[in-house]
């Protein structure tokens, strides 16, 4: 470790209007530091990307910040609320949706069926509504297929909308698995490798969906990814972390050429 | 194609043409259900099989199906192990055996209705209680839980001799027999009305949103709650719907079967013949479960009838007469589930279409 390196004091909480922020996130497993007093805020509105080398610690702040993994130490505020110590479920149905490094099939059904599991409080999701009151129950079923459809042509999956979803190529769960995400109509979405293992053509077109949700329906974008070329296009700012610890974070152009990210993915190599 | 186009204006071609939508596995099982039910009605109507025993062996059968029924809702449905099925259907016999039985030693000899009413209350409160603490956790507590809790029940039920009269049982519980004609006729349609009641519940469960949150905590727990879901709710209404179906069954065996009740039919292996039963028929089928549940009971029954009918072969009578049916019983049980494992590892009917709702097949573009 350099100098640098120790001067370093966090990421940079002043922003305008951050809609998710998280101080001093602490994670041990066992000897190992996966996060180590992680701290930075994701601007309302913005695209934000979280780079590091393997084991940086990225995907654990994603289980942290979703409710999967509980901190050591550490909070996470979503808006004006804290949400640290929260069950999945819970930060899920206050809007943040996150999606898994290994994109996740659904035994059984069809891409337009694992669709309509995704947005929350169904009124079919009890068990007495479905005979005390069938038709309000099917009239939402009725809404939610439409919405399902509008959301399968905008990723451009509809012809897999009957195909059965484990056997769709890598590339298509991804759209999927965003596609699934968009149904629960989140504030935040937290992308864990989007792109991961797809095709050069389908990742330029993930790029362009994730721009539009952004820009279109104002959500706002975490995201992992170690394809540089994509999310030094994509996102601004970018955070970079290292070893648990936010290192730097800072326009594509800034992180691109500073000394501190260079050495971190170097040393990350040369372990 | 034509052909066929032709031939659906008539019923054959309907017929046809609803043959050749099924799956292999839909027409395997259909032969096979048509050839074993064939065989049953051949042999009664030569007289080797009494019509009343055949109706017992079809209340049974119903009976078992309700087990499955149930199992089905906790494994086939949301992935839950459940190695207490028999202790929740002694919950449902000994419910209903100890609040309307002459001799029972509560003596409240209430209406079976109520029997119905304490079997659903009981079962359901106690599902919630090894339910609750385990289902937080990983998967494997629950079914250490219930591996435990069928022993429980099994020691409780032998050793409360005050309310249930130990290993001697309770006789004496009202039974369709005392007031009907024929009792084995109306057992039958009694428990096929039940059996058909609960599917077509099951089936409604399966298909709604509610269903489709089952299936993807069974596929994927972890999405489930990514995606908003609690979770623990629907494991813990899953576990519970499941166990009361079960308690029915219990409920309706003392009813309509047998009018005694004693600990020895709360014996482990029952939990497993249920087991077999659903991973037969196709985990998360309820037509599978049905299945399951014919089948079970036709392996319980035939050895002890197929060595009653040789006995009566004078040439092979001694040497008949050796077979141990118990031995006999379990080593079918092995042969079958090596042949599941081996050629059918998901199930006579794994439930493919049956489980995708119609509306997400149409084509909508
Ligand atoms: N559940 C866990 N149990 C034990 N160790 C874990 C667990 N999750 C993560 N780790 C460890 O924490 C460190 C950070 O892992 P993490 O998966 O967060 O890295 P990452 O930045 O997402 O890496 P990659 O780019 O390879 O996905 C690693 O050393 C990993 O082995
Ligand atoms: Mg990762």
């Amino acid at each position: 470790m350099n100098e640098s390196e120790l001067d370093y004091e966090g990421g940079d909480l002043q922003k305008e209007d951050p809609l998710l922020r998280v101080e001093d996130l602490r994670k041990t497993f066992g000897g190992v530091v996966a996060a180590d007093d992680a701290t930075f805020a994701v601007e309302r509105g913005s695209i934000t990307g979280l780079i590091g080398p393997n084991g940086a610690g990225k995907s654990t702040l994603f289980n942290l910040i979703s409710g999967f993994y509980e901190p050591d130490g550490g909070a996470v505020y979503l808006g004006d609320e804290e949400i640290t110590g929260m069950r999945p479920d819970q930060i899920a149905q206050k809007g943040l949706i996150r999606t898994f490094q290994t994109p996740r099939k659904l035994e059984g059904m069809t891409v337009r069926e694992s669709l309509l599991v995704a947005p929350a409080g169904q009124r079919g999701e009890s068990l007495l509504p479905l005979w005390t009151s069938p038709s309000s129950v099917t009239a939402q079923e009725d809404e939610l297929l439409d919405r399902a459809e509008d959301l399968l042509s905008f990723f451009e999956i509809d012809h897999l909308a009957t195909e059965p979803s484990p056997e769709l190529s890598g590339g298509q769960l991804k759209l999927v698995e965003l596609a699934r995400a968009m149904m629960t109509d989140p504030d935040v979405l937290l992308l864990d490798e989007p792109v991961a293992g797809v095709n050069p053509v389908l990742e330029e077109k993930l790029a362009e969906h994730i721009r539009r949700l952004n820009e279109e329906q104002g959500v706002t974008v975490l995201l992992i990814e170690h394809d540089m070329e994509f999310i030094m296009d994509l996102a601004d700012p970018i955070v970079v972390l290292d070893q648990g610890r936010v290192l730097v974070e800072g326009t594509p152009e800034a992180v691109r050429t500073d000394d501190r990210v260079v050495d971190a993915y170097l040393g990350g190599v040369a372990e | 194609m034509t052909d066929g186009q032709s031939f659906l204006q008539s019923p054959i071609g309907a017929t046809r043409g609803w043959w050749d939508d099924l799956e292999t596995e839909e027409r395997n099982t259909i032969v096979g259900l048509a050839v074993f039910g064939g065989l049953l009605l051949a042999a009664t109507a030569v007289g080797i099989l009494n019509p009343t025993y055949l109706l017992y062996l079809l209340t049974l059968a119903g009976m078992f199906t309700l087990m499955t029924l149930g199992l089905n809702v906790q494994w086939g449905y949301t992935g839950l192990v459940n190695f207490s099925v028999i202790a929740f259907w002694g919950i449902g016999a000994y419910s209903a055996a100890m609040v309307t039985a002459e001799r029972s030693p509560l003596g409240w000899e209430l209406h079976p209705v109520w029997g119905v009413v304490v079997a659903v209350v009981a079962s359901a409160l106690l599902a919630t209680l090894i339910a609750v603490p385990t289902l937080r956790l990983r998967a494997d507590y629950l079914a250490i839980a219930t591996l435990g809790f069928a022993e429980i029940v099994r020691m409780v039920i032998n050793n409360e001799r005050a309310y249930t009269n130990g290993s001697a049982g309770i006789p004496g519980i009202p039974s369709v027999a005392e007031w009907v004609e024929s009792p084995d006729l109306v057992s039958f349609l009694t428990i096929a009305l039940l059996v058909a009641v609960v599917y077509l519940v099951l089936r409604r469960a399966q298909l709604s949103p509610w269903g489709r949150v089952q299936r993807t905590i069974r596929a994927d727990e972890d999405l489930a709650q990514a995606l908003g879901k609690n979770t623990f709710r629907f494991k813990l209404q899953s576990f519970v719907l499941g166990s009361v179906i079960m308690a029915l069954a219990g409920v309706a065996y003392v009813h309509l079967i047998t009018p005694l009740i004693t600990p020895t039919g709360l014996e482990p292996i029952r939990t497993f013949y249920v087991w077999i039963g659903i991973i037969l028929g196709g985990s998360g089928s309820n037509r599978g479960a049905v299945v399951g549940g014919l089948t079970i009971v036709a392996i319980r029954q035939a050895p002890s009838f197929i060595r009653n009918q040789l006995l009566n072969v004078p040439a092979i009578a001694p040497y008949v007469s050796e077979i141990n049916v118990g031995a006999l019983r379990l080593f079918l049980v092995g042969v079958l589930v090596i042949l599941i494992v081996r050629y059918r590892s998901s199930g006579l009917l794994p439930p493919k279409r049956e489980h995708i709702w119609s509306k997400t097949l149409e084509d909508r573009s």
